[in-house]
């Protein structure tokens, strides 16, 4: 019987977590990984082009990101589930690539139960029915240490990034780092990288004043956490020197969320109800940031993000109660950053000269 | 020789300048229309500002721009200091307003709100998607009804029942108000509802969630509209400040921040007789084509910007 072919199995671009896929695929399922090329204004405009018109950013994103990955000869897309509209988005993508003419098998996560191991092991005998069990353990187990590698290098990143004392050694750490996590080849790859990557970042001095001005990054899943599609926001209000503080990202969300069990308790004076993915957190990392005196929150969403649409009169009640300013933004497929940078250049000012004064 | 600080505001619809002495007095203003060539408004407007500029008592030794054109005109002129207009806006009028509390701000193509606490910005708002309710709709209301957009206060001062406008957006608002015509609705009543529908857009888009406390300053292009300020005035139910400079309050703020700031440079009114032009370049250097704009006097380009990566710097 001749051998089945290996599949080329591609997921679309999701802020710095590519590589950790790449892993899992390569080392855990024994499959090849297609790495979807970075996001750029071509990515958005095929995605623009074959989506509906009202949908939410990110679907618009991923579907560019998907027929990228086909032209680059993905023969097999995963995509996730969801708890918003996200849910449904596998199938309809799956529709529009099909009715754009390309041939490919969709593995999509809403179709499985999510809640049942025995599910995944069904996912896993899909991808590669030959699949070593103990060995796709150990390696799975490894691409989600490598998930939180990335998530707490990139939380230090960002947190120091903006005052470093030489420009830009800051940045050259970070992006070793990711190089290192992007070519991994095995387990010692991963943490020689990582811990690589915590000296380098530890041994560059820096300039921070004892008071650094910090900011709060709260918002939807996708637009929050994916560099291109928040136009670098993260980058760009670290560099007029803030401290940028994020909890959402895959570690705090996915795998370790069972810590966090009495959030829904925490924050039921402000919400009564969870309304949707990430509301909850974002409600209790909002009142956490203000309470530890941050200097401003931001909140990031695409247009019509119904969830986080939601979250945004909870958050002008802890801006009123902890008079803690509040920055709106809302994205849709523009890539221009023109109209970004005025407006964080006058929150930055503003925190900057209210801070001097209160 | 007594110092003097130039402050340039290019926006949308309209350039802005003024010159200040070291007391915040007003040496020199000007307004003009941008009419989409940011470059050409502002040598017109260094040329009007010479005009009324004694040249022999004072010499310009800062300079400040904002408004969308800020980098572009920051370029042109030497600026010491590029400001964006929200930081402007609240520098200038809590200069002339020491005690102003909310700052309305409604100009060609977006509006904002400011809200201020001890002499200090301490949340602000703007249109982010959405131009709707801002001086471009005003205008062209005015051009469908036969009208001049600076008669657009006093029509609406006359009527006594003003007509419902739909105020959710823009697009809505424009095709009720052509079935309100159509019905036979009068002229006066049509534009003071399309003032009100202004007022009521801003205060339930830009300014939801904030708490507006008096006293309030209103600028902008827009606060020259008196069927806007009236419309404000009856919704707040508190008396609006609409400022006789409100509309340079911008140019003013940047030169005041010029006038703070570190950077000194003399500056040359010269510029009105140079040739600058802007070209775009696309880099190659991967799919993303960056869209590079390249500034130039004369032959000589001295500035660029557009670029993602340090890919673009090399693309000239």
């Amino acid at each position: 019987m001749a051998e089945p072919k290996m599949r080329n199995i591609s997921f679309p671009r999701y802020a710095e977590y590519n590589c950790a896929f790449k892993y899992i695929v390569e080392q855990a399922l024994g499959a090849r990984y297609v790495m979807p090329p970075a996001l750029t204004k071509r990515t958005m405009e095929l995605g623009t082009k074959y989506s509906p018109d009202s949908v939410c950013t990110p679907f618009k994103t991923v579907l560019g990101s998907m027929i990228e990955s086909l032209e680059a000869g993905a023969d097999t897309l995963l995509m996730t589930h969801g708890l918003c509209r996200l849910g449904y988005y596998g199938e309809l993508l799956e529709q529009i690539l099909r009715d754009l003419g390309y041939q490919f098998d969709f593995i999509n996560l809403s179709d499985y139960d999510m809640d049942k191991k025995k599910e995944y092991i069904r996912i896993v005998r899909r991808i590669n029915p030959k699949v070593n069990p103990a060995r796709f353990l150990a390696q799975f187990m490894e691409g989600l240490r490598m998930v939180e590698y990335l998530d707490e290098i990139a939380a230090e990143y960002y947190r120091n990034c903006g005052f470093d004392a030489t420009k830009g050694s800051y940045k050259r750490a970070y992006q070793d780092f990711l190089t290192a996590m992007y070519t991994a080849q095995g387990r010692n790859d991963v943490e020689t990288g990582y811990r690589e990557a915590k000296r380098a970042l530890q041994a560059i001095p820096l300039d921070k004043p004892a008071r650094p001005l910090r900011v709060g990054v709260v918002g939807e899943f996708y637009t929050a956490m994916d560099a291109f599609s928040n136009l670098e926001l993260e980058q760009k209000l670290a560099d007029m020197r803030v401290e940028i503080h994020r909890w959402m990202n895959v570690t705090n969300q996915f795998l370790h969320y069972g810590g966090q069990k009495n959030m829904r308790v925490k924050i039921k004076d402000l919400s009564a109800y969870d309304m949707g993915p990430t509301s909850t957190a974002n409600i209790w990392y909002a009142r956490e940031c203000a309470e530890r005196g941050f200097d401003g929150l931001v909140h990031i969403k695409s247009a019509a993000c119904t969830p986080e649409i939601d979250v945004m009169p909870v958050l002008q009640n802890i801006s009123a109660d902890y008079k803690i300013p509040v920055l709106y933004l809302t994205y849709d497929a523009q890539t221009s950053d023109v109209g970004l940078m005025t407006r964080l250049e006058a929150f930055y000012d503003m925190i900057d000269m209210r801070k001097k004064v209160l | 020789m007594e110092h003097a600080y130039l402050g340039i505001d290019v926006g949308s619809i309209s350039t802005k300048g003024v010159i200040i002495d070291k007391d915040d007095k007003i040496l020199s203003s000007q307004y003009i229309w941008t009419q989409g060539d940011p470059i050409g408004a502002v040598k017109e407007l260094v040329r009007l500002l010479e005009e009324q500029f004694d040249k022999q008592r004072y010499q310009i030794v800062a300079t400040g721009t904002t408004g969308s054109a800020r980098k572009l005109v920051g370029t042109i002129v030497g600026a010491t200091m590029v400001k964006n207009e929200i930081t402007a806006h609240a520098v200038g009028t809590t200069t002339f307003y020491p005690d102003v509390r909310t700052i309305l701000e409604i100009g060609g193509q977006d509006s904002k709100i400011i809200l201020v606490e001890n002499g200090v910005a301490v949340d602000y708002a703007m249109n982010t998607l959405c131009a709707a309710g801002t001086g471009a709709f005003l205008s062209s209301q005015a051009k469908r009804l036969g009208i001049e957009v600076e008669e657009i206060g006093d029509y609406a001062l006359r009527s006594t029942h003003p007509t419902q406008i739909a105020a959710r957006c823009t697009v809505f608002a424009e095709s009720d108000l052509v079935h309100k015509i159509q019905l036979g609705h009068p002229r006066e009543d049509i534009i003071a509802g399309v003032c009100n529908a202004v007022a009521a857009n801003y205060l339930n888009n830009v300014g939801k969630g904030k708490k507006i406390v008096s006293p309030v300053v209103f600028q902008g292009g827009v606060s020259k509209n008196q069927g806007v300020v009236a419309a404000f005035e009856r919704t707040l139910g508190c008396k609006v400040i609409v400022d006789p400079n409100g509309h340079l309050m911008g140019a003013l703020g940047v030169a005041i921040l010029a006038r703070r700031g570190s950077g000194r440079q003399d500056f040359d009114f010269a510029i009105e007789n140079m040739e600058f032009r802007t070209r775009e370049a696309s880099c190659g250097g991967c799919s993303n084509h960056c869209e590079i704009i390249c500034v130039y006097r004369g032959e000589q380009l001295i500035d660029s910007w557009g670029n993602r990566c340090e890919r673009g710097a090399r693309v000239h």
